[in-house]
């Protein structure tokens, strides 16, 4: 009996020993986290969550799983896009479900281990509790945890996902959250020139740009500090008030003293995050540093740094400006934002979509005048495809603006009831996307962005209604979201679309 | 390496010997507006303020519990066992039950209204049971600003300017982290059992202690909080006169014997 136990109990002990070995080894593996040599230690718990292929592989599932919102229609990626340093095209505010607007600039997403503290008044002290923020809140994805993870045990995927990162099929609370936290943590930025030539890789800064890193480092580094470019404190860098009032850290600690102050930001891929600070009230690098140079505004909490002498801000001449920004481009990371293991498409499970054609309906517009509006919005709406792709974005914005109001003649009244419904919420749809590819005259992406949606509503119209009989295509690539109509049957080998380089582009015919 | 195992072997069998006697322990703790049971939605109450007032909702955390020997030392109970979410909707939550309590004589009870620093910070691996962010406590989390309520009282009053009456009383804050201050919402409760002796004794039913809450102290305390002025309290700096009104909200009502369906814990486990 003795003989028996001992050495299985040595085998046990020795078999524990060994896994636990395996286990805290997870987050050694380089090709998912790595400390860059040129950054200091980082300060996320990896003890308690070891990454592992299959723990970042299911949080990169669930970060671009729609699943997570409550009409199915907004993932996490939706509002922190890879191609935008993992914030928002172009959005000031970005759009939940319902296309409500979130009250903040969304925040890029990388480096998250260094941070101490999450959102741009550090309300979240540890990153495996923040996504409850997004989840639950009304604009953002509106939707209850439990829900979530109701709609996890419920799915075909999951569960299996979930025994491969966890061991077991159980979805919890606790598991959830680390497999989206273990997905994030692999999002380090620290490959562009700057960091590069830091770590005396081969490659040099020019003059410009190193005239502009001593001059940051003067005027910029005292908050924007180290290799991670934030002390992440909470200062009032001299916005001024915007309409709606936001009191930032306040809101969080009630500390006077705190009002209006927000995180100092990291300043990696600005190239790829504009617009500009809490509210995005700055589009441009240039309207930043004007900022700082003379238009910081004078309040009780503004931050003893940018109102030193009695002088308000930071001296900058023009050229010291222009060398600044020399610099902070060299701190854009062209390997982050193109990195495949980042991306939808790397993953191996595909999310399953819901598919367009359950939204189609057979409706009718009774009468031939609404026919032929149709039929010229739909011309209108050729061209403006034409201006997207050929990324002429002043002509997209007349477009666009064209489009709306030749649909707006629909007479709503001359409908029947279900037809009417169903109109008034495509049109509408419509008029958002066609809204924001107006506004949006400086940047093609965003515009991009909002003409796949808009497209998806077009189809929508087109073939519930169907006011022709001429041949009608719909092109979808669900990698990058993108989709638009067309009557040519053979449109993706033309070079306009070619350039694009669609992967898995699919294509329905939408005959009369 | 044999010896060593046999010496652990023994003093497990040792330990198990003289292992103390133990045994369970109810709380029922009894909603109040003053002397009238709390009634959700159907009662019209008056506060200091004069104001009418009905509640739909009534919910609070209690934990870290230790029970005073009559020797004036105290037994806690471990930490994971020591979170309670008391729901007056929920009935079966009112009655708390605390396992492996040592034989002894018990003259008091202390316990916080609220959740401890300590877990409050805790990472998620530590947020189980009723406080489990996508289960019980998923009413009671502040997600952006990541912490428990403790006391929700919601319900509604015609001198409330909110929309449809109502007001809402949603009070946290657990103090913050490291140099990250906020304002500490947490209060300790002290009760005597009134000079009485609580006997435990393994094998024998325990009796039940009763604990009065009496909500109706959140408003009328040293703040008389007016619902017109206040309709809505949530993270700012009023919610800490709210919390020193709560801080007395409880007392002891007394010992009873178990109800034969009274034996719910929703603590961690
Ligand atoms: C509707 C748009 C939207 C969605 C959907 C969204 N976010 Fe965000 N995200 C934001 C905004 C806006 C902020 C800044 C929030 C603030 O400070 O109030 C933010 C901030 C963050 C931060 C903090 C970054 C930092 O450096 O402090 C993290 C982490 C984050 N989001 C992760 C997620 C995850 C994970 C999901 C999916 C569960 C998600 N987000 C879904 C808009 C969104
Ligand atoms: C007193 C501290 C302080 C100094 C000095 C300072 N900043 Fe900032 N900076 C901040 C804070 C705080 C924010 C965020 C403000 C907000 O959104 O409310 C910020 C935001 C920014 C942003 C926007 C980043 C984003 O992702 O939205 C840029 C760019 C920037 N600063 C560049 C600079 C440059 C260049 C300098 C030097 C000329 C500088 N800052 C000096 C505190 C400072």
């Amino acid at each position: 009996m003795k003989n028996k136990i001992y050495p299985t109990l040595l085998l046990l002990f020795g078999l524990m020993v060994l896994f636990s070995f395996k286990r805290v080894r997870g987050n050694d593996d380089e090709n998912l986290f790595a400390i860059p040599s040129n950054f200091p230690k980082p300060t996320y718990h990896f003890k308690s969550n070891p990454l592992t292929a299959e723990g970042v592989e299911l949080g990169k599932t669930l970060f671009y799983d729609a699943i997570i919102s409550s009409d199915n229609t907004v993932s996490c990626g939706s509002c922190h896009q890879q191609s935008a340093g993992f914030t928002q095209h172009g959005h000031a505010f970005s759009h939940g479900v319902n296309d409500l607007l979130t009250k903040r600039n969304s925040m890029p997403l990388y480096n998250l281990a260094w941070s101490t503290s999450f959102g741009w008044d550090g309300g979240v002290h540890d990153l495996d509790l923040f996504a409850i923020s997004p989840i639950t809140n009304p604009v953002e994805m509106n939707e209850s945890m439990a829900n979530v993870l109701d709609k996890l045990r419920k799915s075909q995927n999951y569960p299996s996902l979930f025994k491969n990162a966890f061991g077991s099929e159980e979805i919890n609370t606790e598991r959830f959250l680390k497999a989206l936290s273990q997905f994030m943590l692999t999002m380090v930025s620290a490959n562009s020139k700057y960091d590069q030539y830091m770590r005396l890789e081969g490659v040099e800064l020019d003059e410009k740009e190193l005239a502009g890193l001593e001059i940051f480092k003067q005027k910029c580094a005292s908050c924007h500090a180290g290799e991670l470019f934030t002390d992440y404190s909470f200062r009032n860098n001299g916005l001024g008030v915007a309409k709606v009032e936001d009191l930032g850290r306040f809101e969080v600690n009630q500390q006077e003293s705190d009002k209006h102050k927000f995180k100092v930001p990291s300043l990696r891929n600005l190239g790829y995050t504009a617009p500009y600070m809490h509210d995005g009230r700055f589009e441009t690098l240039e309207q930043v540093l004007d900022h700082y140079a003379g238009k910081v505004v004078k309040s009780e909490y503004l931050d003893p740094i940018l109102q030193q002498n009695g002088k308000l801000g930071i001296s900058l001449n023009s050229d010291e400006k222009m060398k600044i920004i020399a610099f902070l481009k060299t701190l854009d990371d062209d390997y982050f934002i193109k990195k495949e293991s980042f991306s939808e498409s790397s993953l191996k499970t595909v999310i399953p979509k819901k598919d367009i054609l359950d939204d189609v309906k057979k409706l009718s517009f009774g009468n031939e005048k609404h026919q032929l509006i149709m039929n010229e919005s739909l011309v209108l709406y050729l061209k403006l495809k034409d201006a997207i792709l050929k990324k002429e974005t002043n002509k997209a914005a007349v477009l666009a603006n064209k489009l709306t109001l030749s649909l707006d003649r629909i007479e709503r009244k001359n409908l029947d009831i279900a037809s009417r419904v169903y109109f008034d919420k495509v049109f509408q749809g419509i008029a958002f996307d066609a809204d924001h590819i107006i506004e949006g005259k400086a940047l093609a992406e965003h515009q991009f962005d909002h003409f796949g949606e808009l497209s998806a509503n077009m189809f929508r119209l087109m073939s519930s209604f169907k006011p022709s009989d001429k041949p009608l295509f719909y092109y979808e690539s669900s990698e990058k979201k993108f989709s638009w109509l067309s009557n040519l049957s053979n449109e993706e080998s033309t070079p306009t679309i070619k350039q694009y380089q669609f992967k898995d582009l699919k294509k329905r015919a939408l005959l009369p | 390496m044999k010896k060593l195992f046999f010496l652990l072997l023994t003093l497990l069998g040792a330990s198990n010997l003289f292992a103390q006697k133990t045994t369970s322990l109810s709380i029922k703790f009894d909603n109040f507006i003053g002397n009238d049971p709390v009634e959700l939605n159907t009662k019209s109450y008056k506060n200091q303020a004069g104001e009418d007032f009905n509640i739909s909702l009534l919910q609070y955390y209690v934990s870290n519990i230790q029970l005073v020997k009559k020797d004036g030392s105290v037994y806690t109970v471990p930490q994971d066992d020591s979170y309670f979410l008391v729901r007056q909707n929920r009935p079966e939550t009112q009655t708390i039950t605390l396992k492996d309590i040592p034989q002894d004589k018990y003259v008091g009870i202390n316990f916080i209204i609220g959740i401890d620093s300590a877990r409050s910070a805790a990472e998620i691996g530590y947020r189980k049971g009723c406080l489990d962010v996508a289960g019980d406590a998923q009413d009671m989390y502040w997600a952006w600003n990541s912490g428990y309520i403790f006391v929700k009282m919601e319900g509604s009053s015609p001198q409330s300017t909110l929309k449809e009456n109502i007001f809402m009383y949603h009070i946290g804050l657990f103090g913050g982290i490291g140099d990250k201050k906020t304002l500490n919402n947490i209060r300790n409760v002290s009760l005597a059992f009134n000079k009485e002796t609580i006997k435990l004794k393994a094998g024998k039913v325990a009796p039940v202690i009763r604990i009065k809450m009496d909500a109706s102290k959140i408003l009328n305390g040293e703040t008389t909080v007016s619902i017109a002025k206040n309709p809505s309290v949530m993270g700012g700096p009023y919610s800490a006169k709210i919390a020193e009104n709560y801080k007395s909200m409880f007392s002891y009502n007394g010992i009873g014997m178990p109800a034969p369906t009274e034996k719910t814990s929703l603590g961690l486990k």
